[in-house]
């Protein structure tokens, strides 16, 4: 009984070993990390699954979702708790970096999500129901809505590494919502039909609009020219605000002078630390990442994992091998360096800990980085000092992070022309 | 005031040598010759070059300066035919230069060149001289993108060397002395250089059969080269890799 809930093909937990959950039940944390994510898990979806039934009300944070298995159809619908309130924090990944991820998934488990089957083109003229959806999407405010289900919401909470997680979910027959407060500017780029998505979601971030809220905007296909909508899987969307703004930022660094001296900044929630090394050249950029065992993404592995890409001045044109976080911490670096009015080269290193033992999605890059460069920096003349102070910091040696970097080899090596005296000019 | 007509491939060979460092560069206008040096934005590489009148078709010009988005200026050649003569206006009144080409005429506006300085050229003591074709040298930087980010430049008295080593793989490219056509080095020396903008310089040398290398010990490269019918002269300089630390 315990184990309706949990379905036995949830990826997630066969990631996590197969057998040895089996044989491990909880007690003797066969995976090495510190506490069990199936009852994590568990215990937080029991809260939810019980209020659920074929109806259910509640207030939408807003949220919604769209999946990305089989496009270009895919399950749409609205990410709505069963309770009414002030949910707004269920869905809002800028205010979740100070909570731990016990409550995280405690928000999020408790997300019932609603599943209409569309074509992405019906972001154009989806009907009613679509109409619903894209208004709740862009609310400004918790909405209370009512759902009808065609079967009752079942399901594991579902993790993955860019998505946040979410609760329980079912088929939608019906959804009624009452009068939406939706979000001025989002509603003014869902009237203009002639402007790019590209250039509404820039001018969307100008204004002050979060990401979290632009990323969900994009998905639910309120953006760009009329005759090109379409819903985009939430994975997809949240990278594609990353990139796009994250590009538009570095561009406009790339006409600041540069900072004058090496800099360390850094942030450690979630048991993932991050340290940011700015230096006086010109843009250029690295994510270092290293996962221990037992950490989410190396639940069996011995060794730790670590994984690096990187982008010159003139940036990239491929999509980083790293994922989402490599476009979420490029963000956050930029919107400093912009905030500042200062040009920099800049290397991220992570390091997540065993104690970050479910994904909750690339927000906590963004926030953890964000976070980092609000902070005071430390200050050092030259590099050997800067990187010095970071192995003190990070527990993986500086030859292990100098294998990875290339960045830091580059700076290392690396001669500029102003090393040698010069004559004219 | 500036007005000129050039054919489209010598505009070509111009643009590819200097949008290989930079996307905007300043060019200096004088009434005998045009020049532009530049510093690429992570100040590792320079290019210093000039280009004489006789080079242009037409050419009439006063001192002055033109901030130009080489990228535009690749655009325009995009719509160019092979003997394509482009005519290039500085319209002083709009600060935009107007350029024809076929007949498509390209307002096109400049950008501010009050901050592109002229940057400083290292005054560089480099021992060995080795004049080589363009031709081995691209050879040699093909066969060495797949296997490494760098690459060392070696000179000695037989003869002249590139050498790129990978974690797995090393190649080689062997130049003897009589290979070369011109060879001075009395003492064996060395320097690494990043691969991805040595062989960035090397490809936008197009128009250059023979290339002149001055080279030290861990030490800045000097390549020399000229270009559009020897009207053209520039200079690379390329800031080393320094291993031992």
């Amino acid at each position: 009984m315990v184990f309706n809930w949990i379905s036995p093909h949830d990826e997630s937990i066969r990631g996590v070993g197969g057998g040895m959950c089996v044989a491990c039940k909880a007690s003797k944390r066969l995976c090495g990390k510190p506490r069990c994510p199936l009852l994590v898990r568990y215990h937080s979806l029991l809260k939810t699954v019980s209020l659920v039934s074929l109806h259910m009300a509640g207030s939408s944070p807003p949220g919604f979702f769209a999946g990305r298995f089989g496009y270009p159809k895919l399950n749409i619908g609205p990410l709505v708790p069963p309770f009414y309130g002030n949910t707004a924090l269920l869905d809002h990944p800028e205010e979740w970096l100070n909570f731990s991820i016990d409550d995280i998934v405690g928000f999020r488990s408790q997300l019932v999500r609603g599943l209409h089957r569309v074509n992405v083109a019906e972001a154009r003229d989806g009907g009613k129901l679509v109409g619903r959806l894209q208004e709740l999407a862009i609310a400004a405010s918790p909405s209370d809505v009512e759902l009808d289900f065609m079967k009752r919401p079942r399901g594991n909470i579902v993790f993955r590494d860019n998505v946040q997680p979410y609760g329980p979910s079912a088929p939608l027959r019906r959804m009624e919502a009452g009068t939406l407060s939706v979000h001025r500017d989002l509603e003014r780029v869902w009237y203009d039909g002639d402007l790019r998505a590209h250039d509404a979601l820039l001018w969307l971030y100008t204004e002050g609009v979060e990401v979290s809220r632009i990323s969900r905007a994009l998905s639910a296909g309120i953006l760009g020219l009329q005759a090109k909508r379409k819903f985009v899987p939430t994975r997809w969307s949240i990278t594609a605000v990353d990139d796009a703004i994250g590009k538009h930022l570095v561009q406009k660094a790339k006409g600041f002078p540069l900072i004058n001296e090496f800099r360390v900044y850094e942030s450690w929630k979630l048991d993932n630390r991050f340290m940011i090394l700015l230096v006086p050249r010109s843009w250029i950029y690295e994510l270092v990442e290293a996962w221990y065992p037992g950490s989410t993404w190396n639940p069996t592995g011995r060794r730790i994992a670590m994984f690096a890409d990187w982008e010159g001045y003139r940036g990239r044109t491929t999509y980083a091998a790293i994922g989402g976080c490599y476009y979420a911490a490029r963000l956050a670096i930029a919107e400093a360096l912009c905030g500042e009015g200062r040009q920099a080269g800049a290397l991220v290193l992570r390091e997540a800990h065993p104690g970050y033992i479910l994904p909750v999605g690339v927000w906590n890059v963004r926030e953890n980085v964000r976070r980092a460069m609000r902070e005071p920096y430390r200050e050092f003349t030259d590099l050997s000092g800067a990187l010095h102070y970071i192995a003190e910091r990070l527990e993986i040696s500086l030859k292990q992070w100098m294998g990875k970097s290339r960045l830091l080899r580059y700076l290392q090596t690396q001669r500029v022309l102003e090393d040698y005296p010069g004559v004219g000019g | 005031m500036f007005s000129a007509k050039i054919k489209s491939e010598v505009l070509r060979e111009i643009t590819d040598v200097i949008s290989t460092l930079v996307d905007e560069a300043k060019f200096n206008i004088s009434p005998d010759s045009l020049s532009v040096r530049a510093v690429d934005p992570a100040h590792v590489a320079m290019v210093d070059m000039s280009v004489d009148k006789a080079a242009f078709e037409e050419y009439k010009a006063d001192e002055g300066e033109l901030g130009i988005d080489l990228d535009k200026i690749k655009e325009v050649l995009r719509l160019a035919r092979s003997g394509d003569v482009i005519s290039l206006d500085h319209d002083e009144d709009r600060n935009r230069l107007v350029v024809h080409v076929g007949n498509i005429t390209r307002q096109m506006s400049l950008v501010d060149t009050a901050g592109m300085s002229d940057p400083k050229v290292p005054n560089l003591d480099l021992p060995a001289k080795i004049v080589l074709r363009t031709n081995e040298m691209r050879q040699g930087i093909k066969a060495s993108e797949s296997v490494s980010d760098h690459i060392a430049l070696v000179a000695h008295s037989d003869g002249f060397e590139m050498i790129s080593e990978g974690d797995a793989d090393t190649v080689r490219l062997d130049l003897p002395k009589d290979l070369l056509d011109e060879l001075q080095c009395k003492e064996k020396v060395r320097s690494l250089f990043p691969l991805d903008y040595f062989s960035n310089m090397v490809k936008a040398i197009s128009g250059t059969s023979t290339l002149t290398i001055h080279l030290g010990n861990d030490y800045p490269v000097r390549m020399e080269f000229t270009f559009a019918g020897e009207n053209g002269r520039a200079t690379y300089l390329l800031a080393p890799r320094i291993e031992s630390e």
